[in-house]
């Protein structure tokens, strides 16, 4: 296959630079500095690359997995892929030209609006690269807002979710303080969250359902107790069919991995950060926003706006460096929403708490187990914990070819030997059992 | 382009009207209009306090950005208010309706070092050379 | 001719029945946090959803569809089995899973990895930033890092006016202060450079070649003056279309270097992203990469945590790894030669497109470009119009419009890159329609044959309709 056209003219335009040879083009490199070649092979035809690389994705195994934490195996309509597949819209770029550009306008200002719609919040951004850089740059923005210099979280939160935070928050010279969790319930410690509240604290982010799959049920009172600081909520968006939006419970910003409403789980990329946020905030909101205007002919039609916030135009004084984006992500997102709608959303939700509860009164019938280990309402995963060796547990398991869950000893040691399980749309009861059966048999090893 | 002879100028395009220890500050129609269509306006709180030079305010149009800066030291006083919901009236009345604020002034020997009207037509002469 | 689909099309949320009544099941979850009102998203069948966003496709231009000579982008044409093998199942994956049952995306990780080392001339790469700006930022990180491990305190990000934007949005977001030096010749003034360095300096971003698409001639010596001032050289990658196989950042002195996978190895640009920004570094700053690295014991491909000078996390997981494996693809399929076609390609075709305009359109500074060159619209001006109307007149014949009015150094700039998939036919097209159009410029020009006429751009400004929801109260 040819991608490279032109071999035929080299001569032609050559003649028309001016210059006898390609060579010549290159006579601007200091020749100190030039190579020959790269040393890597030729290349290849589509048939032989395909084979290869087939070859290589097939030492990957799928098998049954009870794996979440942010990241979720889902059901993406084949729909959603013919969209997406689409190369009016994969093989375009930021829309610069408007004119030329609506389609993917116009679906962006669909994404933001659904957006909107599920986070109760006036107004969302084109997406950003994913859940745990959406959550540094909210609380950038926080301390944009306010001028403030600490930002709270749980620190029941993913380790990878902290660690990216302190890069986004270290040269704002932000001081992220971290809050515990109640060991009998799960939830956020809000005794210990009010005594940490100062004068100094730009914002605080909580996470509903928490990463321990519990319902923060108290959340409504998080902004009485914060006052002046800025809320911003994490969300899971499967759960926004059956729980409360984030706007009922006066977030100020939202922010939360989009992977799970419409884009597989590409071993943890691409994904997709959603960042939403009440419009009184909109101008120190960081990435892209489509907005809806009209051409000279009178039509609607969009365009992006509020540019000047963003580096193309404010350089260092940007609200962020983000440029691309996930547009495309977001674009499977719009489309999937579309597809199961408000009454598939609520259904998938349901479900998933049904399935969680199923499992978790099955797993907890296991002598030697405990499940949920905390004593509240859970989504879609949960804490179990083991009298045994969890880590030997697992190894087993995946050894038989299921991988029961996220094991939580380094991140959670003062829980003993406990693991994240979570239940997927995909699971079938059958699935359900076969995890139950398998712990049974290996949990007295 | 209009260069009103009863003001004075900065030469970062700021106008100057000095209303007894007060001094009402806007930019000019050569400021204006390079900045075109202007489309929201960052006004600065009632009372701040600014030294010379310091920044009064922003003002973007959809593709640019520009800082308007304090010409005296000061206090403010009063910001036009109207700006955030007509911004284009520093487009449409750049002297009048779209003056931005008015400062309190601390220092009276900053005002001998603006230019005139004349000076100020010059200044964007040789600015456009 | 070109006539793009111009349809009525309603927003998905005007077609569809509204159904947000809750359904009168009991609640799953406590009354406190329950949902009372269902989210007001569409109720639609599939065929109308459908129907919806295939024509939303059809109001949208790529590269498919033509000519795309937007400059600094390398918009190039992406060769299809790229994007079938992205889509193959095995590449679903949870990022949790044991390493021991992931060992093929491991595998083509690290050997992606080594590819790109080669091609940057670095010792070692991190594929986890999501994006070129994001590789900025993780370089910028890396940077303070190193400088914090010396005990040196370097609070300067020094870079030329020629900069993309993103460069001091991230040494900024990474806490440092920008300081902008003037080019002179449309190349970094040495001269300006070595006053601007000091001891506070921590690193100088370069684009080379720069975003005028002149090579940077003298990139030896500003390594030199950068290193002799203690401080790193940083290349930003948006522009290594150029030179691959031909030079690399490495060898002319960078200590890091992003590349831009959705541009120089065409993964594609999706719209606006998702892309990838693998950053490249010297060996000497190898123990500051994020975590975790992918490596090799010869029997197995693993994760490495155990790094304690690591900067940390900069995505939550390895990277976006399914724009990872199309980059990997696409240099299968080139290999080593393909890659330098791909450079004296660009710039074959590049400089042919020069030289054809220049003598309708000024071309400021030196002759000879790269992949890019940026043309003068001054001109224009003269004939009472501007680039933007040039911009507007070329979507009418069917081509995208270049970048325009960047870099700001020239004057109503139009920034030129054909890539090097573009045939001489459609190079000739876009060069014809430009001479057409520099003898007749119309002011204000509204494109007849797009999907929509010249946008309200201030309108959209000022009254912020952002979201169905802000649309409906506005009404």
């Amino acid at each position: 296959m040819n991608y490279i056209p032109n071999f035929e003219y080299r001569k032609e335009m050559l003649k028309e630079i001016g210059v006898k040879s390609i060579d010549e083009l290159f006579s601007d490199i200091p020749e100190k500095i030039r190579i020959k070649k790269l040393n890597l092979p030729d290349g290849k035809s589509e048939m032989e690359v395909k084979k290869q690389v087939t070859e290589i994705l097939e030492q990957n195994k799928k098998f049954l997995s009870f794996l979440g934490s942010g990241i979720y195996d889902i059901y993406v309509p084949s729909a959603v892929k013919a969209i997406t597949g689409r190369s009016e819209f994969y093989t375009s770029y930021t829309p610069y030209q408007p004119e030329v550009s609506q389609g993917m306008l116009q679906a962006m200002f669909e994404y933001q609006s659904m957006i909107a719609e599920l986070t109760g919040m006036d107004v969302a951004n084109a997406s950003m690269y994913d859940g745990a850089t959406a959550v540094g740059e909210a609380a950038l923005m926080c301390s944009r807002m306010n001028r403030k210099k600490e930002f709270i979280i749980p620190g029941a939160i993913s380790w990878e979710k902290k660690s990216v935070l302190r890069n986004y928050a270290k040269g704002a010279g932000l001081k992220i303080k971290e809050i515990g969790y109640d060991t009998e319930t799960g939830k956020i410690n809000l005794d210990e969250l009010k005594n940490n509240i100062n004068d100094n604290t730009a914002g605080i982010y909580v996470e509903n359902p928490n990463f321990f799959g519990v319902f923060e049920d108290e959340i409504d009172e998080i902004k009485n107790i914060i006052g002046k600081a800025l809320f911003v909520a994490g969300v899971n968006p499967m759960s926004l069919g059956i729980i409360k939006s984030p706007a009922e419970y006066n977030a100020d910003i939202v922010v939360g991995e989009g992977q799970s409403i419409g884009n597989p789980m590409g071993f943890g990329g691409p994904l997709l950060g959603i960042f939403a946020c009440k419009k009184e905030y909109i101008r120190q909101m960081p990435g892209r926003v489509i907005g809806m205007t009209k051409d000279t002919n009178g039509r609607r039609a969009f365009c992006m706006t509020l540019q000047t916030r963003e580096q193309h135009i404010r350089r260092e004084k940007a609200s962020s460096n983000i440029c691309t984006n996930e547009s495309l992500c977001a674009l499977s997102t719009v489309v999937y929403l579309s597809l199961i709608g408000p009454d598939g959303l609520e259904k998938i939700g349901r479900e998933l708490v049904s399935k969680t509860k199923f499992l978790s009164d099955e797993l907890n019938k296991i002598d030697g187990f405990k499940a949920p280990l905390f004593s509240s309402y859970h989504f879609n995963e949960f804490v179990i914990q083991s009298k045994n060796d969890i880590n030997r547990i697992h190894k087993k398991l995946v050894e038989k070819g299921v991988d029961p869950g996220l094991v939580l000893t380094k991140q959670f040691p003062e829980l003993g030997n406990t693991m994240l399980c979570t239940v997927s749309e995909m699971h079938s009861k059958e699935d359900l059992l076969t995890l139950v059966n398998g712990l049974k048999e290996v949990s007295h090893v | 382009m209009e260069i009103k002879k009863d003001l004075k100028y900065t030469k970062t395009h700021e106008w100057v009207k000095t209303e007894n220890e007060k001094m009402r500050i806007g930019v000019t129609d050569y400021a204006q209009e390079k900045m075109t269509d202007i489309v929201y306006v960052e006004l600065p709180e009632v009372g701040k306090e600014l030294k010379k030079g310091d920044e009064l305010c922003v003002l973007e149009s959809v593709k640019s950005v520009s800082e308007v800066y304090s010409p005296v030291s000061g206090k403010i006083v009063e910001v036009n208010k109207t700006l955030e919901d007509s911004p284009d009236r520093i487009n449409n009345s750049p002297y009048n309706d779209g003056w931005i604020a008015v400062i309190e002034i601390k220092d009276g020997l900053e005002i001998k070092e603006f230019l005139n009207a004349e000076e100020y037509e010059k200044h964007i002469e040789s600015e456009k050379a | 001719m070109f006539r793009q689909a111009r349809y009525d099309e309603p927003l998905i949320f005007e077609i569809g029945r509204k159904n947000t009544s809750k359904s009168e099941r009991n609640n799953v979850v406590p009354e406190k946090i329950s949902r009372k009102k269902l989210p007001e998203i569409p109720s639609l069948t599939e065929p109308e959803v459908v129907r919806h966003y295939t024509r939303l496709s059809q109001m949208n231009y790529g590269v498919d569809t033509g000519f795309y000579p937007l400059g600094s982008c390398t918009m190039k044409y992406t060769p299809k089995i790229v994007e079938e093998i992205a889509g193959f199942e095995e590449v679903n994956l949870h990022p949790y899973q044991s390493q021991s049952t992931v060992q093929g995306s491991l595998r083509i990780m690290y050997e992606l990895e080594q590819m790109l080392k080669e091609i940057g001339g670095v010792d070692d790469v991190t594929l986890q930033p999501a994006a070129g700006a994001h590789g900025e930022f993780t370089g910028m990180l890396i940077t303070r890092a190193y400088h914090e491990s010396r005990n040196e305190s370097r609070t300067e990000v020094i870079l030329p006016d020629t900069a993309h934007g993103t460069n001091p949005a991230s040494a900024h977001m990474a806490g440092f202060d920008v300081v902008e030096i003037p080019s002179e010749d449309g190349m970094v003034c040495l001269k300006a450079l070595k006053n601007a360095l000091s001891d506070k300096t921590a690193a100088f971003m370069l684009t080379n070649p720069n975003t005028l698409g002149i090579f940077e001639e003298n990139v030896c010596e500003i390594a030199e003056a950068v290193h002799d001032a203690g401080a790193l050289l940083y290349y930003d990658g948006a522009n290594l279309n150029a030179i691959m196989g031909k030079a690399r950042p490495g060898d002319m002195g960078f200590d890091l270097v992003h590349f831009n996978l959705h541009k120089t190895f065409c993964t594609p640009h999706g719209g606006g992203g998702p892309g990838a920004g693998p950053v490249g570094v010297k060996s000497f700053l190898r123990k500051f990469l994020p975590i975790p690295q992918v490596e090799y014991d010869e029997k197995k491909y693993y994760l490495n945590y155990d790094k304690p000078d690591s900067i940390g996390k900069i995505s939550p997981f390895y990277g976006n790894f399914a724009v990872l494996l199309k980059a990997y693809v696409y240099i299968k399929l080139l290999g080593g030669n393909g890659l330098k076609n791909v450079a004296e390609l660009s710039v074959l075709n590049a400089n042919y497109m020069k030289e054809k305009l220049k003598k309708h359109y000024p071309l400021p500074y030196k002759n000879l470009r790269k992949h890019e060159f940026v043309l003068a619209g001054s001109e224009l001006k003269e004939k009472n119009a501007r680039t933007l109307d040039l911009a507007k007149m070329l979507l009418d014949y069917g081509l995208h419009a270049p970048t325009i009015y960047f870099p700001h150094l020239v004057d109503e700039a139009i920034m030129i890159e054909p890539t090097e998939t573009e045939s001489k036919n459609e190079m000739d097209k876009f060069i014809h329609a430009m001479i057409k159009i520099s003898k007749n410029p119309l002011k204000n020009y509204s494109p007849k044959n797009t999907s929509a006429g010249k946008i309200d751009e201030i309108g959209a400004a000022k009254n912020m309709i952002l979201s169905w929801k802000m649309f409906k109260e506005k009404k």
